[in-house]
């Protein structure tokens, strides 16, 4: 018996010395330096993954919710070297679903995994979804057929391809608004940026901000991942209809004048809201590398902003709102056109070269007298004259927010390059350098009967964490009274209704001027070519809109009455039906009821 | 007499040895217990944590998807693709100079549209994972069991 219990007693303390040695060696290894310092090593290199989140970048809409630029779903497609089975197969897929190289892909197919330098290759991006999911439905199909091949039969197989799925910028209505959008070159994933337009104006707020985090592997650790906002999305003032509307006019203008660019813009002149701004030429933002054959020759993107030009007669309706405003003449002083005047050493004419004789301000508007819009601007004096310029902002950029607004400073007196003549030509809209946007603004403190130059602006709203921020109208000026501008826009108002105006839409008053401003040259001014521009706006006593058109150098004829004042005629007659203005006199029983 | 007594009332040899060994089974069992717990928790957690990063992937496609599906909306009702379905379905541009206004009582036309709620005041965000989550067993028992009662919800 006790022999018995002294083998039992060994085999017991053998048990428990394999038992001791083992948690011996589990404690030994768990406390070992150089172990720790391999856990260490391991933790560093494969604990974690570093990852870039790009937020989305904001999309942009119109003032009623059409998107005009957001982002689609692409991918990036690509093969992890250590993984490809078969190279030919990856090479044949790839080039016939992909239209790629097949020479160009197998040799990558091919490369050797080296790991650490080179293991994943990328082959294609920007492949659209439709795409991927045939390959993927390839490669669910091959693995199907892997697994009924037999022994060492060759199988096709599209291991090592993968894909990654990324956003790229995409503008749904193509060229429509293209001057106002700009376009963000979304090829150049890391350094993408906007160009023109509200793109790059409000690049930051759409971009949002991109976040670098680190992401442990080890999923017992779990993180909050940082939730990253999406960039600020924008509400334009724009409508969409109003856009394609008055693109589509100035484009057949356009063709029928022979001009060589056109450019429209819609406003709302009591809080500077820009409905549409239509300009040619125009592209497509989603094919963004042909700005170049398109703007050719140092073409503007937006003329409307970026673009000088001596706007001729529409200038008088700044001219007549300084002098009325200032006192300077009423509506019923009379003027004798003898046909010139002299001023600064040099003989003012009128656009016909006739004597139109006794005429009243009114008169002078209607017939658009060069003689005596010089002897209003010489009676109100250069010191008058240039201080109501400048208190309508020319010579000064209106800060719209569009990128690309250039100016032509104003000469005035004393500077070197202004003569006393100029008190005279600048009068009429010569001698003088204005951007069309730069005119609607300041006209707009006429038409809108308050006096009140607003900041033209495209941007609504935007869209920041969810919540939409709206943002108010700002007024920039008050160049001249309530009064003056309703005794102005009354006066424009009866001549055109004199004139019987091409420019006239049955139902509405609407009031306007016609320019044919002349075009500088190496010699003075080109005898052939003009510029054409019209601006009018409606209904007069409660103004709804401001439209300016300017056509530039048309062929057909050179004067604005009969080039741009029918394009007006054409863009208000659909405008008040897509801003459901109803005529005046039902607008008027309506208001009464 | 004591040596009697003592006799009477020591327990066996055997039942000692027994006792003794059925003490230390139960520690072992006991430990075994916790430890079973305790992988038993770490692998739920893994398994969480695995899942929580398949979501995160699957969150980050569902957006892009959701891009996506919103421009290719915008694409199909593009002023010129609606232009170019109204043309093939035979409608024509109006003449705008034989236009009536007609006036419908009721009808307030187009209202300005809010893509997204105006800012007002903002609820606090609850953290994602629960701090119940994130407790390891010695503090759920050092704080849940014997303690303050602080941790967790």
């Amino acid at each position: 018996m006790s022999r018995l219990f002294t083998r039992i007693r060994i085999i017991g303390f053998f048990f428990a010395l394999m038992g001791a040695l083992i948690l011996f060696q589990m404690v030994r290894i768990q406390t070992n330096v150089n172990a720790q310092k391999m856990s260490e090593s391991i933790e560093e290199q494969y604990g974690t993954i570093v990852r870039t989140i790009y937020p989305e970048r904001g999309n942009i809409y119109d003032r009623w919710g059409h998107l005009l630029a957001g982002n689609k779903d692409v991918y990036e497609i690509g093969i992890a070297l250590n993984e490809v089975e078969n190279p030919d197969t990856l090479a044949t897929v790839l080039s016939s679903v992909l239209e790629l190289n097949y020479g160009e892909v197998y040799e990558k197919a091919n490369l050797e995994y080296i790991e650490g330098v080179q293991s994943y290759i990328v082959v294609a991006d920007f492949v659209s979804a439709d795409k991927v999911n045939e390959l993927s439905a390839l490669y669910e199909q091959y693995e199907k057929d892997r697994a009924k091949a037999k022994g060492n039969q060759t199988v096709q197989s599209l291991r090592g391809l993968h894909y990654v799925g990324h956003l790229q910028r995409s503008y749904p209505e193509n060229s429509l608004a293209s001057n106002i959008l700009g376009f963000y070159n979304y090829k150049d994933r890391e350094g993408a940026t906007g160009f023109y337009g509200v793109e790059e104006k409000y690049n930051d707020l759409l971009a949002g901000n991109p976040v670098k985090i680190t992401l442990p592997r080890d999923p017992t650790l779990i993180e909050d991942v940082p939730n990253v906002p999406p960039g600020s999305s924008l509400v334009l003032t724009i409508d969409r209809e109003i856009q394609a509307m008055a693109e589509r006019k100035i484009d057949e203008a356009v063709e029928n004048t022979g001009a060589q660019s056109g450019t429209a813009i819609i406003m709302d002149p009591n809080n500077g809201e820009i409905l549409a701004m239509a300009v040619t030429p125009r592209m497509n933002p989603n094919e963004y590398w042909d700005y170049g054959n398109v703007f050719t020759d140092n073409t503007p993107f937006n003329r409307a902003l970026s673009e000088t030009y001596e706007p001729g007669s529409v200038f008088k309706v700044l001219t007549m709102a300084a002098a009325l405003d200032s006192g300077t003449v009423t509506p019923d002083t009379s003027f004798v056109d003898t046909g010139s005047i002299y001023v600064g050493g040099y003989y003012i004419y009128n656009w016909d070269r006739g004597a139109w004789g006794p005429q009243d301000m009114t008169g002078c508007m209607q017939h658009s007298l060069n003689v005596c819009l010089s002897w209003i601007a010489t009676e109100m004096g250069p010191t008058k004259f240039y201080s109501y310029m400048q208190a309508f902002g020319i010579g000064r950029r209106t800060n719209i927010d569009l990128a690309g607004e250039q100016i032509w400073p104003l000469s005035l007196p004393g500077d070197k390059d202004w003569y006393e003549v100029n008190l005279a030509t600048n009068s009429f809209g010569q001698g003088v350098a204005t951007t069309p946007i730069q005119m609607a603004m300041a006209i707009s403190a006429v038409a809108n009967n308050q006096g009140i130059m607003y900041a033209p602006h495209v941007l609504q709203a935007y869209i920041q964490d969810g919540k939409q921020y709206n943002t108010p109208p700002v007024a920039v000026g008050a160049p001249i009274s309530a009064e003056t501008a309703k005794t102005l826009s009354e006066m424009l108002a009866v001549s055109l209704e004199s004139e019987s105006s091409v420019a006239l839409v049955p139902g509405y008053r609407l009031a306007g001027k016609t320019g044919t401003g002349e075009i500088p040259s190496a010699g003075g001014y080109e005898t052939d070519l003009t510029n054409t521009s019209f601006v009018g706006w409606g209904p007069v006593d409660d103004p709804k809109f401001l439209v300016y058109i300017w056509l530039e150098k048309p062929t057909s004829d050179r004067w604005g009455s009969t080039v741009a004042a029918p394009v007006f005629s054409d863009i208000v007659k659909e405008l008040v039906a897509l801003l459901n203005l109803p005529p005046d006199e039902t607008r008027k029983q309506l208001s009464g009821q | 007499m004591t040596h009697l007594f003592t006799q009477a009332y020591q327990q066996a040899p055997w039942r000692l040895q027994i006792q003794r060994i059925g003490g230390f089974l139960v520690a072992l069992v006991a430990v075994v217990i916790v430890a079973g717990v305790y992988l038993s928790i770490s692998a739920q957690t893994a398994t969480a944590g695995l899942e929580i990063q398949t979501l995160e992937r699957e969150r980050e496609s569902l957006n892009r998807m959701i891009a996506d599906r919103r421009a290719k909306l915008a694409e199909l009702t593009s002023a010129g693709v609606m232009s170019q379905r109204a043309a093939e379905l035979g409608f024509v541009r109006p003449d705008m100079s034989t236009a009536i206004y007609m006036v419908i009582p009721g009808y307030q036309g187009r209202q300005p549209v809010m893509i997204a709620p105006p800012p007002t005041s903002d609820n606090l965000p609850s953290p994602i994972i629960k701090q119940s989550y994130r407790q390891s067993l010695w503090e759920w028992f050092f704080e849940g069991v014997l303690g303050s009662g602080t941790g967790g919800y």
